[in-house]
């Protein structure tokens, strides 16, 4: 397939953003709608001031018309992250469970929907801190690295995709590493189980070891 | 070789790497090419040759081919003791890929490889995400081939992350055609 070697290591990240914008969000209209049948679900009879839940670039393309007004998910408060960032600052702790595109739903709501977030400066700084432990868990991850299976639970999808190369090529290096040390194995065994037998057979065994 | 794939060119490029061999035949007419000074080269002489070629002519049994230096028991003790401050690339620029070729000889070569990747692998994952600086500088170019792979990757992984935090990772631009 043509793509770059960029794309070939994982999504980009205007990719996963585009693939986050399917997640739902509660919003407020501003405007009486009446029922959209589209191809992904039907979304709903808007009558302001009630909420209603629809897709996320829905959201983001109606608050550009200024025909809504988002409501910010539960996990985007200030309050809330807060307590996931002690948590992940926990020596030893698993990774906090996030939305599985937090990252990206969370960059859209704050470009977009700005106004409609409280304390937009303090809830970035926060994703930013939660973001460097993450970090630093997944190269404690690497520590524990074997060639058949490695679990890591709720992890997002863009630091996901960001170790992804490095955690595949390093699958890579280990698997072909074990797959050396077994033949290295075998044929030794082979070796030893001739030298009882046939010791005149040494010299068709490969290399002498001149160190 | 056991696992190298002959059209690939890390495996190319590694098997450059040269072995002492120690030559089984008496060979005419190639004493320049050797140590030697005299147009003929005898037995038992010591030869370094590159590994493509040795592993082949061990094979036809013209020469005995022995273990490079850079894997000698004595060289992989020196590395087990301290993984990460060795000059990979002062050894060899393809360390890992020679040692991957070389696995079948010498036994202890997948646990040296492993031990060795494992620590520096830590240490490229952490200077690729704090990002660069003057110390870090130095070992980044102490890696070697496959290693400068792996933090080239990492830092644009990182790269592609931050420049779509500040919005850049869009590049839509008017065309000059239809200015």
């Amino acid at each position: 397939m043509a793509i770059t070697t960029r794309q070939q290591d994982g999504f980009t990240m205007p990719e996963l953003e585009y693939l986050a914008q399917c997640e739902r969000v509660a919003i407020v209209p501003l405007h009486r709608m009446e029922r959209l049948e589209l191809v992904t679900g039907t979304v709903g009879p808007f009558r302001p001031p009630q909420k209603a839940v629809v897709p996320l670039w829905l959201a983001v393309m109606l608050k550009r018309a200024s025909r809504c007004r988002i409501v910010a998910p539960d996990w985007l408060r200030y309050e809330h992250l807060r307590t996931l960032c002690c948590e992940e600052d926990q020596p030893d702790s698993l990774f906090t469970r996030l939305p599985h595109h937090y990252l990206e739903i969370a960059h859209v709501l704050l470009t977009n929907a700005e106004d409609d977030i409280v304390d937009a400066q303090g809830i970035r700084r926060l994703l930013q801190d939660l973001r460097e432990t993450r970090q630093s868990k997944t190269r404690e991850g690497l520590k524990m690295l074997n060639s058949l299976q490695l679990q890591m639970d709720n992890l997002s999808a863009a630091e996901i995709n960001e170790i992804r190369p490095l955690f595949a090529r390093s699958f890579d290096m280990l698997r072909r590493l074990d797959a050396l040390a077994a033949t290295g194995e075998q044929t030794q065994r082979q070796a030893h189980a001739s030298d009882s037998h046939y010791s005149e057979l040494d010299d068709t065994f490969g290399s002498s070891f001149a160190y | 070789m056991a696992g190298s794939s002959y059209y690939d060119i890390d495996d190319i490029l590694a098997a450059q790497e040269r072995v002492p061999c120690v030559l089984r035949v008496d060979l005419d007419g190639l004493g320049s090419a050797g140590s030697g000074g005299s147009s003929k080269v005898h037995r038992n002489a010591r030869w370094a040759l590159p590994l493509w070629m040795a592993d082949q002519l061990n094979e036809e049994d013209c020469v005995d081919m022995g273990v490079s230096p850079v894997f000698s028991k004595r060289a992989n003790r020196m590395y087990a003791a301290s993984p990460e401050s060795i000059q990979l690339r002062a050894v060899s620029q393809h360390y890992y890929q020679f040692g991957l070729l070389l696995g079948d000889l010498v036994p202890e070569i997948p646990g040296v490889l492993r031990n060795m990747y494992m620590q520096r692998v830590q240490r490229i994952a952490r200077v690729a995400q704090q990002g660069h600086s003057l110390e870090t500088l130095d070992f980044a170019q102490s890696l070697d081939k496959t290693e400068a792979a792996m933090l080239r990757v990492c830092q644009q992984a990182q790269g592609a992350i931050t420049d779509w935090h500040q919005g850049k990772a869009y590049a839509l631009r008017r065309a000059p055609a239809i200015q």
